[in-house]
């Protein structure tokens, strides 16, 4: 990406290249249709199986022997598990809060990115879910959470935060395939009616349920888009401060703050943006999408990005603040702990990947350049990933009694388990931009005219 | 009303199309048919279309309010003291509730779009129409039905004039 593509698209949320509506659906299914992937995807795919594999063997291995092999301690009785949880759905939540945010505020840039966005966080929530029902210890009575008639009488417990995350979890999930779906069924309909082998215009035909193009039927398609997006906003901050409630609702130091919500919220974001970054940058370079994918959609993402930086430092300080403020001695000591107990280079670390790193976006150049925007998404990723693990190993290695303090270190385990989730999410993300169009087609081309008047 | 033939055009860009259907409907020719690749902006709201919002609304209030009867009635059911809270903790029986409203009014509100856009019907005799399958690609697709060899001829006249890069006319 250069200046002058800056500049070419100054006004413009598509290239030049791309000016009618039948280019729009040739870049977008070309890659699809095509049908021959090259060596780099086939590598990619058997990489990422291999450790899928891994890290699912690894899960096996935690299923029959139980949380002994992970670093999880009588103190630090969440660790990765927890921490990855956390992380994942905030990855997840940011999906569908993009998606349908920048569809109220009308933000054109939004149709370059909202499909993939969207599938981001299908795969990101799927992963999410593993972590809590790997964490109940006896995995096979997970179906216990839901509500279901049984010879025993026994009903889930709706006081305990583990039938929150359950709900929060279920009904994101298949909200969130409802909202793709309605987004998707003009675009295989697209796939149904393109020339192509017969058996995928039918498994493309089966999933366009018959969809034709009507302007009755595009206007129900809108109005319905638009009134899931106004369920998805409060649904994704809901679904996220549910997870902060879960340290929020504790009585542990560091965790029973009323910040902890709209922190983790504004965390989700952050992360998936920074996520959206990589997966943009992926797609544009591997499918042929730079006429879709402009500079100014990555500038519009690092302002973003930047804004969510400053929040969190500004977060991190109001919880300082608010130990200092409170002259609670627990509180004070978590806080000490953070800066100079044991873990503190991983504190420092986060710091700097969450608040400091981010601020290179405040440059210009940066915003647009590949290998800035690649570097400082992935110090994002890594300093969301370390604040969650931290909220955990700080609070629960230096609880209220001293003599129930611990220090937590990771296994063999707990990192095949992270790194298989990481490798799952690539793998259906390389079979999902095989199969379905990556980018809303119908959208850029409502776009494309618009930009033509 | 009977129809001989079915006059078909083609066009490129909305704003012909649009030209055309309004051209259409004020010399009285019935459409039988209109397809677009992406929502068309110069078409009045159809009667009907807003019901939808109101069944996501519906279904979801009807949800939240049902699984929110659910958690009062299973605490009940199998009474349970956790930490000395309250049975009735109506604070905490929100939390799934809200979460079970998005998820009833999306579910609603997608058989609400499959029955009131008439989908699930795979094979429609639309699709016969070789035209119709450039609409979800790159085309606006009219088409007109016409009761006499005159009233033909005025609509593939009528559709050529206002830009259409491709007429036809089919016999019913």
């Amino acid at each position: 990406m250069t200046a002058a593509h800056v500049r070419d698209t100054d006004r413009r949320w598509t290239l030049p290249s791309v000016n009618a509506l039948g280019d729009v659906t040739e870049t977008v299914l070309a890659p699809l249709m095509d049908r021959r992937a090259g060596k780099k995807y086939w590598l990619a795919v058997a990489v990422s199986l291999v450790i899928t594999v891994i890290g699912f063997a690894a899960m096996g291995f935690s299923f029959v022997y139980g949380p002994g092999l992970w670093g999880n301690n009588t103190a630090v009785v969440w660790g990765f598990p927890i921490a990855n949880y956390v992380w994942w759905i905030g990855i997840g939540n940011a999906g569908t809060l993009i998606s349908s945010l920048l569809l109220l505020t009308r933000q054109k840039w939004r149709a370059s990115i909202n499909r993939f966005a969207e599938a981001m966080t299908l795969f990101a929530v799927s992963m999410a879910g593993i972590f809590p029902i790997l964490h109940l210890g006896r995995q096979i009575y997970f179906y216990w959470m839901a509500p279901y008639p049984n010879t025993m009488g026994v009903w889930p417990q709706w006081r305990s935060a583990l039938v929150w995350d359950f709900w929060a979890i279920v009904c994101y999930l298949l909200f969130s395939i409802l909202f793709f779906y309605v987004g998707l069924l003009p675009d295989v309909a697209a796939l149904r009616d393109r020339p192509g082998k017969r058996g995928w215009r039918l498994f493309y035909g089966f999933l366009a349920m018959g969809w034709q193009g009507t302007p009755r039927q595009w206007q129900l398609q809108d109005r319905l888009h638009h009134a899931l997006a106004v369920l998805a906003v409060p649904l994704v901050c809901s679904v996220h401060s549910i997870v902060g409630f879960d340290f929020a609702a504790s009585m542990m130091p560091g965790w029973i703050e009323s910040l902890f919500p709209p922190y983790f919220v504004v965390g989700a974001l952050f992360s998936g943006f920074a996520m959206v970054v990589l997966i943009a940058l992926t797609l544009r370079w591997a499918m042929g999408l730079e006429g879709i994918i402009v500079p100014r959609h990555f500038d519009a993402i690092a302002r973003i990005i930047v804004a969510s930086a400053i929040v969190m430092g500004a977060s991190y300080a109001m919880e300082w603040f608010s130990a200092f403020w409170s002259g609670d001695p627990d509180e004070l000591r978590v806080v000490g702990f953070e800066f100079t107990g044991p873990y503190w280079p991983l504190y420092y670390a986060m710091l700097a990947c969450n608040v400091a790193i981010p601020q290179l976006f405040w440059v210009p150049k940066l915003r647009t350049n590949a290998w800035a925007l690649t570097g400082i998404s992935l110090a994002v990723l890594v300093g969301m990933w370390l604040e969650r693990i931290l909220i955990i190993m700080e609070t629960l290695s230096t609880g209220y009694e001293p003599s129930f303090w611990r220090l937590y270190s990771a296994t063999f385990v707990d990192f095949a388990i992270l790194a298989g989730t990481l490798a799952a999410f690539v793998l259906l993300f390389l079979i999902f931009a095989r199969l379905l169009p990556v980018c809303s087609m119908y959208e850029t081309r409502e776009l494309l005219a618009e930009e033509r008047r | 009303m009977s129809h001989i033939a079915v006059a078909i055009a083609r066009f490129d860009d909305e704003g012909p199309y649009v030209r055309a259907r309004t051209r259409a409907v004020a010399h009285d020719f019935a459409i039988l048919g209109e397809w677009c690749p992406y929502p068309p902006k110069g078409i009045p709201a159809l009667p009907g279309t807003g019901r939808i919002v109101w069944t996501v609304a519906i279904t979801g209030i009807i949800g939240a309010i049902g699984l929110f009867a659910l958690a009062c009635a299973t605490t009940y059911a199998y009474p349970f003291d956790s930490g000395g809270r309250p049975l009735f903790s109506w604070q905490t029986f929100l939390i799934p509730a809200t979460e079970f409203l998005a998820l009833a009014g999306a579910i609603g509100g997608v058989v609400a779009l499959f029955r009131m856009a008439r989908l699930t019907r795979l094979n429609h005799p639309a699709f016969d129409f070789e035209e119709m399958l450039h609409a979800s690609l790159d085309s606006f697709v009219l088409a007109l039905a016409c009761d006499t060899e005159d009233n033909a001829n005025a609509a593939i006249a009528l559709l050529a004039e206002t830009g259409a890069v491709h007429t036809r006319l089919v016999d019913s």
